[in-house]
């Protein structure tokens, strides 16, 4: 059955592995840093500001599953609303390499690392994608490897190489 | 967590508690974080392969990391009301894998535990241990919707340092903490 949210965009026969993604940028406010913590991340370090200077993060800064979420955001907008995505399969190696601090601005790249088609599944290929989040001083502030589906095109073509 | 490195045990499990998603949540979730047509786009949502709208993943991990925080917050007042001073807990440096397995649909209800794998002392920062825990998350039908490895900081109680490492703590609350931070 084709679907036809997702007929006209790239599928899984469009991509190849080495494809570099530029992600566009968000500027991190307090009151977005603010806002989020209140609702996933509520310890002091990332609601007051005296609480953040004292802790390890050394300032207000956003929670990691903030920065994470936003760079997830920049990749649907720059890649995955525009792929017969099929949904993510999950992550590896997520690391937080320096804090998002009040006032900086994200963005960054996504390559393709890996391609496979999906064993059990014909219809479905697995795209590996790696971040690399920087902020505006190009220091690299998160890192992470997200797995997600794709479907294919023709799902009868035979599988080859390396399927998962 | 919220109790000193020391009195961590391994293979300790904390209940989480559970958390019913509703189709508002899930749409408003996901036009902030995960626009995708799945989760914000009901109608758009019956022709993919869930048949129907679903969480972004992140979404119910977000939810997760909010009731580990709650537990944790809930674990300091219990040791504050026997007169036990609470133990504190740093930021994370990461999270080693994070597997999303059952989709979460409207009204679901997610129920979540983490289990304490295994600790060690911070080789970067004096006075911090390091905690690995799983984080699982299962549905109402028992089914798995996400299993996760994460890593935690955790004040060393036991921990009396030299001028040299005094130093080398203040230093790390500097902005460069990046490096430090490296396992």
């Amino acid at each position: 059955m084709t679907n036809p949210v997702t007929i006209d965009r790239r599928h899984y026969e469009d991509l190849a592995v080495g494809e570099v993604i530029t992600l566009g940028t968000i500027k991190v406010t307090k009151e977005m840093i603010i806002t989020f913590a209140k609702e996933f991340d509520p310890f002091p370090f990332h609601l007051d500001e005296k609480a953040a200077k004292k802790s390890l993060l050394g300032g207000l800064a956003s929670s990691g599953w903030q920065t994470a979420a936003l760079s997830l955001r920049m990749l649907v907008d720059a890649f995955l609303s525009k792929i017969a995505s099929a949904g993510g399969l999950g992550f590896d190696n997520l690391k937080w390499k320096m804090p998002v601090m009040k006032g900086d601005t994200i963005g960054g790249t996504v390559t393709i690392t890996g391609l496979r088609r999906a064993h059990s599944h014909p219809e479905w290929g697995i795209v590996t994608l790696a971040f690399n989040i920087t902020n505006q001083k190009g220091q690299p502030v998160m890192s992470m490897v997200l797995n997600n589906l794709i479907d294919v095109r023709d799902p009868k073509a035979p599988i080859t190489g390396d399927a998962a | 967590m919220t109790r000193w490195f020391e009195d961590i045990t391994e293979n300790e499990t904390f209940p989480l508690g559970d958390y019913t998603f509703t189709e508002a949540e899930i749409i408003r979730f996901g036009k902030l974080y995960d626009p995708q047509y799945f989760h914000i786009d009901p109608d758009k949502a019956k022709f993919s392969h869930f048949g129907g709208p679903i969480a972004s993943g992140w979404h119910t991990v977000c939810v997760g990391h909010r009731k580990m925080v709650d537990a944790l917050f809930a674990e300091e007042e219990r040791l504050r009301v026997i007169g036990q001073e609470p133990g504190v807990s740093g930021p994370s440096p990461g999270v080693n894998s994070m597997v999303f397995k059952a989709p979460v649909r409207p009204s679901d209800t997610v129920t979540y535990e983490m289990i304490v794998t295994s600790k060690r002392r911070s080789n970067s920062i004096p006075g911090w241990g390091l905690l690995f825990y799983r984080l699982n998350a299962t549905n109402q039908h028992g089914d798995m919707v996400y299993s996760a490895e994460i890593v935690g900081f955790s004040k060393l109680r036991d921990y009396k340092p030299t001028p040299l490492q005094k130093l080398t703590i203040w230093a790390a609350q500097l902005p460069v903490i990046g490096k430090l931070l490296r396992r």
